[in-house]
């Protein structure tokens, strides 16, 4: 099977509205133990579609879909959900549902507002066994702080009416912990993939400049908390953190310089 | 608990007087500002940074220094000074530091060499250049320092649960140190070897011939390509108004997969597409010859009057005699072919490496992503004349000697193992400082 950008939004849209009544119904007050079923189903009947679409899709460009931003954003919304789904059963915060549901459908919207076209070409720097590695972790990462952001949103939300929240803080720093592993893994196998194609593991590069900017923002967050404090302006350091990432993701093209990372 | 401990600290900020111990991070913030001050008027007086000067065995040298400070750091760690160099506020305040730096250098474009013209005080100052400039130089060093006392201090209580710290901090502190102080021993040079030729020489940023212990023969040179994608143009528009063959919803790629699309209100049909192609009376012909070009017979219907065009597209060539054509489909808009992109592209060549009175030679392909290595050196395969794509004449090959590698890599393993432990472990495992 064989699909392309004219037949996402087919598969995208019964998707989303899983994703979405699965999220709004792990947020209603009384919950049956029969919604609680029908809320994993809905999430995984999501995923499915999705992971269904990235296959067929991958098999019609016959190169691994991970090279344009349409690409990269259709992977983010499938792991947004996957992180999403695990950290909701895992933690029990059903709001975390609803809101990853949510990042995801807006992602997933672009991609059927603004279609790309149809590329087979993958130019010879990216056929590498570490393009897909490189790539799927940092997408994974981005996930992880995707959720931290919401979760740091709520907990900014909830401290105003009073209390400190320890519990939600520190599943925050759970995640941040977790999405700064797969930041730095992904990282540095975007290092040995540079030695082998470009012949120096770093060479601030727009785009290597803009990853190192996020880790560090993100190792200020680690070490910041490490003391034990939590005041607001810590959490604020994330949300700063977070559109640090958003535009070496989305901005290293309208940003001056020319980075060798422009590939589509 | 923790309610008082902040009571406390904020007491204490509040009766401490600036630079009284214990130190914090209105200091670390002030010291930090006071050393990249030093870095940028000692970037007015002498100018950049000169790597140069690192090279072996001085950043041996110079190495040995910073390790004797990180060692006399670590004896008195119990000092209040030590403490407070090592501690989290000096951590935070360096990684904002260059947090800033790296943010202007993302916002500024960066070059990697300043023409003596530059004479403006941005330059001056090293905006230019920043990874070069004193400030930058300087606030990497203190990090080295501060990041080493933090590390060696644990390493030497070593406990098991601080595997995922010493597996980040060391990594991170021998990689930085590696990247930063073997940056003068690297050396980078491209070598263009013509077809059927032998090339030894090569030239470095100054125009300087090297002599390498390396010669290259090229004997093949290789190229591989995508189908090209279709577009539509306007024949009355300037050239320069032309889509370039990038992302822009107007292109069709033509995909043996996928033999039907659309182009703004024409629907395209591929009757046949041939690679290699040449031109025979008013049709084309498969053939692998120099002059062939990429051609397909096209049927394009226009969606809203029903009118069909169908006819040879080709791309043209990259040497004379190659044939270009499109496909008119009304008085101004014709349907063209893109060039195609090439996909593999290799060179097969001949190495003769000397080492004192021994001469080897073997056979390589050399590839993008697969480099070789040939004693302490690695060839890339870096380029090829662009305007004759597969036909290129030439092949260009970067060298890379960089005797710091192994101890990067060490690094990188070391951090990679910090990485998975974070992943794996959350924060469950960290340990609040008190
Ligand atoms: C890849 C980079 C880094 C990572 C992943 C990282 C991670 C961490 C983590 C997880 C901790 C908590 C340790 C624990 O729970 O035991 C920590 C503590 C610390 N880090 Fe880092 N860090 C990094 C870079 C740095 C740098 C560049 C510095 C200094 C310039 C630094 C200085 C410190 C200090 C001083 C502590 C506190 C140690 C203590 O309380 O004994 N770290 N770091």
């Amino acid at each position: 099977m064989s699909l392309s950008w004219n037949e996402f939004p087919y598969i995208a849209l019964p998707a989303v509205l899983c994703w979405l009544s699965a999220g709004l119904l792990a947020c209603r007050r009384t919950q049956s133990g029969r919604s609680v079923y029908v809320v994993d189903a809905l999430t995984i009947i999501g995923i499915a579609l999705f992971a269904v679409f990235i296959a067929a899709f991958w098999n019609a460009l016959s190169r691994p879909p991970l090279r344009t931003m349409g690409e990269t954003r259709l992977w983010y919304s499938l792991f947004m959900m996957l992180a999403g789904y695990i950290t909701y059963r895992r933690w029990n915060y059903p709001w975390l549902l609803l809101l990853s549901a949510i990042v995801a459908t807006a992602f997933t919207a672009i991609n059927v507002l603004k279609p790309e076209i149809h590329s087979i070409a993958l130019m010879p720097a990216l056929q590498s066994f570490l393009f897909i590695p490189h790539v799927i972790i940092y997408i994974i990462a981005y996930a992880f702080f995707g959720i931290a952001t919401l979760a740091a949103c709520m907990l900014l939300i909830r401290r105003r009416k009073g209390g400190d929240h320890d519990e939600l803080f520190a599943f925050t720093d759970n995640l941040v912990y977790i999405g700064f592993g797969f930041l730095a893994l992904g990282l540095l196998l975007g290092a040995f993939w540079a030695k082998e194609a470009w012949g120096h593991y770093w060479s601030w590069d727009p785009k290597e400049t803009l990853a190192f900017i996020t880790g560090a923002a993100y190792l200020i967050y680690i070490h910041l908390r490490h003391q034990g404090r939590k005041d607001n302006f810590i959490i604020w350091t994330l949300l700063v953190a977070f559109l640090l990432l958003l535009l070496c993701w989305f901005g290293t093209a309208l940003l001056p310089g020319t980075s060798l990372h422009l590939y589509s | 608990m923790s309610l008082s401990i902040s009571q406390a600290k904020r007491t204490c900020s509040m009766t401490k007087k600036l630079w009284q111990f214990p130190w914090g991070y209105p200091e670390a913030a002030l010291f930090a500002a006071g050393i990249i001050l030093v870095g940028f008027l000692l970037q007015l007086v002498v100018g950049h940074f000169n790597f140069g000067l690192l090279h072996y065995p001085a950043n041996l040298i110079a190495l040995a220094i910073l390790a004797g400070l990180i060692g006399l750091g670590t004896c008195f760690q119990n000092s209040l000074f030590s403490r407070w160099i090592a501690g989290i506020p000096m951590a935070v305040t360096l990684t904002a530091a260059l947090l800033s730096f790296a943010l202007y250098m993302e916002l500024t474009p960066q070059l990697s060499r300043i023409p003596p013209q530059y004479s403006d005080l941005v330059s001056r100052l090293g905006f230019r250049m920043v990874t070069s400039s004193w400030p930058f130089v300087l606030l990497y060093t203190l990090t080295l320092i501060a990041l080493g006392i933090t590390t060696l201090k644990r390493l030497l209580r070593f406990s098991r649960r601080d595997i995922s710290f010493l597996c980040n901090h060391l990594g991170l502190w021998i990689l930085l140190a590696s990247a930063g102080f073997g940056a003068a021993d690297r050396v980078r040079v491209v070598m263009n070897v013509d077809l059927g030729e032998t090339e030894w020489r090569v030239f470095n940023q100054d125009n300087e011939a090297l002599e390498l212990p390396i010669a290259i023969e090229l004997k093949k040179f290789t190229m591989e390509e995508y189908p090209p994608n279709l577009t539509i143009v306007d024949r009355q528009a300037p050239p320069d108004s032309q889509p370039d063959g990038k992302s822009s919803l107007k292109f069709f790629q033509i995909d043996p997969k996928r033999l039907k699309g659309q182009i703004d209100d024409w629907a395209i049909t591929i009757d046949e597409y041939l690679h290699t192609a040449v031109r025979v009376g008013g049709e084309f012909i498969a053939n692998p010859m120099p002059e062939s070009t990429p051609a397909a017979k096209v049927t394009a219907q226009n969606l809203l009057t029903g009118e069909v065009k169908t006819g040879w597209v080709s791309a043209g060539g990259k040497v004379p005699g190659s044939f270009f054509s499109d496909l008119p489909l009304d008085e101004r808009l014709s349907l063209v072919m893109t060039q195609p992109e090439p996909k593999r592209y290799a060179s097969d060549i001949t190495v003769t490496h000397v080492i004192q009175e021994d001469v080897t030679l073997f056979d390589a392909t050399l590839e993008v992503n697969k480099p070789i290595s040939v004693g302490n050196w690695m060839i890339y395969q870096y380029g090829y004349d662009t305007t004759l794509g597969k036909l290129s004449r030439w092949s260009a090959m970067e060298l890379v000697y960089d005797p710091w590698l192994l101890p990067a890599q060490i690094g990188m393993y070391l951090m990679a193992a910090g990485a998975l432990l974070l992943a794996w472990n959350g924060a469950n495992r960290r340990r609040v400082s008190k």
